[in-house]
């Protein structure tokens, strides 16, 4: 199958000559239509830069130096700008983490979610306002006609983040992009828009790029997972492969990190020494040799190639023993 | 009361108004209805609950940083929450607390060692040497090379400000330490050494904490006992092995359920799922979590709020309990 969005080499720097930071440097993966890829990440992983270059949104510091994207065959990059415009909302949509700042608060929510389908879809009033009435609904708001004369402050943020995937879906995307979705959600909500994101990809067949730095999430949505670790994907595999046979020492080490429910709370928790190295652009090998528990003696630590471990499974370490010695 | 029982509140209630002080239109917010907990010493003592349950005013409240409306709190067998502005400053040393948020919780003009120093400056402990040595000491505890010390706190990553915070509290021998959040704000990496660092100061120093979250495995990891909060109130309270094992509450369950699990497989289980919020506070009869409670019966309208004992824990709903 043909991929919907493949990323090949991407490489974001932010700030130039002596200050210029690579954030992002190495980064490749496809998504494939009707798929929900998560990609996994602590902060600064460059997990958000790399959505956000797909729909040219990085802000004005942060530029692509190197790398393609291609949707379905074409260059995003080289696209121009008339272009991206019509694929934005349409065939790509995208919803972010901040629900508060990604609504107009002095505009209605009919209002905005008919502005979309107007000026993309080319539809009348009555009409936008009809299919927005039936996308809310669809996205489980009850009374969506009372909803539609609201002003965003007025809900929730369950609520809210419900009207924003409403909006997302209005022109049928193919693809939709998910900035940490829930993060900013209670746990009750946040399963419950899990739910409704798996249930509409059910539905209609889009592909979903889930950003999240929650393993947890990954686990409850993804068919496939992609680990980003200083600036580079470091793993990629179906998500129960990666979440049951890690093959990177920073993968091993996420999973141990995460107190879970019922564990023996005598386990003392893995914890990863140090944080994130912050300049990261010209490390050569491996990123996470630092803190890595074998570091030096690491046989592989000067190999910084994606690899083969399984079939669709690749990682750029090989750490066979698990995390038995750490 | 038994004498292991550092903090205390009992029946303490907090509401705040909204939407204009003094206009015909006020409203009050019951930000806490009749909480009552008791923390023991050498143990920690985990509220977990969402947002806008009360658990940050809890916080407060046990730090007397905001006076209950009713009800009363009692450190060590005294009662706390009527005294004076001096009195509590001279008791202060013996309760500290650590923020979600670092970066605004310490000052950015200060130097780590200057902020370290201060609280035992104010409360006149020791002399210059001693101030100086016990700095060290406690940079040495929460795991930080002594050579910080001169450094400003932009200067630190977000999980070092936390181990500043931390040993800022500890600076004065607190007998409580109130933690409001102190991991949430942290990458999963950087949680895990924050975690076993308050485990292994407790165990070192016998401290006592109340530590505030949502995140669960975090709370869960880290309490001898744990209250679920929901609407202001407790719904539930108890060992946290028993709480989290086999919880009682509809509540407590939908909270465990919901809480994503790193294992692919378990995608499907059959949870409990709480409706989403309506959004208005219920009345004061029956269950606060009736328009959501998927077992919700005509008899929740009429039942009691109170706690009752039933295997191992209190209260407010056996449901989930039953056959």
């Amino acid at each position: 199958m043909e991929p919907l969005l493949q990323i090949q080499d991407l490489e974001i720097t932010f700030g130039r000559g002596a200050q210029a930071a690579r954030t992002a440097s190495g980064v490749s993966f496809s998504v494939y239509p009707g798929e929900i890829l998560c990609v996994v990440g602590e902060s600064g992983s460059g997990k958000s830069i790399t959505a956000l270059s797909i729909l040219g949104l990085l802000s004005r510091q942060g530029r692509v130096t190197g790398g393609h994207i291609y949707w379905q065959g074409r260059d995003l990059l080289t696209l121009p700008q008339k272009r991206l415009d019509q694929l934005r909302g349409t065939e790509i949509s995208m919803i972010f983490q901040d629900i508060m700042y990604s609504l107009n608060p002095v505009l209605t929510i009919g209002l905005q979610m008919t502005e979309g389908m107007r000026r993309h879809l080319k539809m009348s009033a009555g009409d936008a306002r009809r299919r927005a009435i039936e996308l809310l609904t669809h996205t489980g708001i009850r009374d969506a006609d009372q909803v539609m004369k609201k002003y965003p402050h007025m809900l929730s943020g369950g609520m809210r983040q419900r009207v924003m995937i409403a909006m997302a879906l209005a022109c049928r995307p193919k693809l939709l992009i998910a900035d940490e979705p829930t993060t900013a959600l209670d746990v009750t909500i946040q399963l419950q828009i899990m739910q409704l994101l798996r249930q509409l990809r059910d539905e209609t067949g889009m592909a979903v790029l889930l950003i999240t730095h929650d393993l947890g999430v990954a686990a409850e949505m993804a068919d496939r997972g992609v680990v980003m670790y200083a600036g580079q994907c470091v793993e990629e595999a179906p998500i129960h492969d990666l979440l049951f046979h890690p093959a990177h020492a920073y993968t091993q080490a996420l999973l141990q990190a995460v107190p879970g429910l019922h564990d023996s709370r005598d386990k003392r928790l893995y914890s990863i020494p140090g944080h994130v190295p912050e300049v990261y652009g010209d490390l050569t090998g491996c990123r996470y040799a630092a803190r890595c528990p074998r570091g030096a003696e690491c046989p592989h630590r000067m190999q910084d190639q994606m690899r083969e471990v399984a079939p669709g499974h690749l990682s750029r370490c090989m750490n066979e023993g698990g995390m038995a010695d750490a | 009361m038994p004498d292991n029982i550092v903090l205390e509140t009992r029946n303490i209630s907090k509401s705040y108004r909204i939407s204009g002080e003094n206009s015909l239109f006020a409203k009050t917010f019951q930000a806490v209805s009749d909480v009552s907990v008791a923390v023991r010493q050498g143990e920690t003592f985990g509220i977990v609950g969402e947002s806008g349950c009360g658990k940050s005013t809890m916080a407060r409240l046990m730090m007397c940083l905001e006076k209950p409306d009713a009800g009363e709190i009692y450190l060590q067998g005294q009662r706390i929450d009527n005294l004076s502005e001096t009195q509590r400053r001279r008791l202060r040393p013996r309760f500290q607390m650590v923020f979600q948020d670092s970066g605004s919780s310490l000052n950015p003009r200060k130097r780590v060692q200057d902020i370290l120093r201060e609280p035992m400056l104010y409360h006149r402990i020791g002399d210059q040497k001693q101030v100086d040595s016990r700095v060290e000491e406690l940079l040495d505890m929460v795991g930080l090379p002594v050579a910080m010390k001169r450094r400003y706190p932009h200067e630190f990553s977000g999980g070092q400000r936390q181990r500043v915070c931390i040993a800022r509290a500890l600076s004065l021998n607190p007998d409580v330490i109130v933690l409001d959040e102190p991991v949430s704000a942290l990458d999963v990496s950087v949680q895990a050494q924050i975690l076993n660092l308050l485990r292994d100061l407790q165990q070192n120093l016998h401290l006592t904490y109340v530590f505030i979250g949502h995140g669960l495995g975090a709370v869960h990891y880290i309490s001898h006992q744990i209250a679920v909060m929901y609407m202001g109130r407790v719904v539930e309270m108890g060992p946290s092995d028993t709480l989290f094992d086999h919880p009682a509450h509809p509540y407590t369950k939908a909270l465990l359920d919901a809480a994503p699990v790193a294992d692919d497989t378990l995608r499907g289980r059959e949870r409990t799922v709480m409706a989403e919020e309506i959004g208005d506070q219920p009345s004061d009869s029956g269950c606060p979590l009736l328009p959501r409670c998927p077992y919700a019966q005509e008899g929740c309208r009429s039942r009691g709020l109170a706690l009752f004992e039933t295997q191992g824990r209190l209260t407010a709903c056996d449901r989930m309990l039953e056959g």
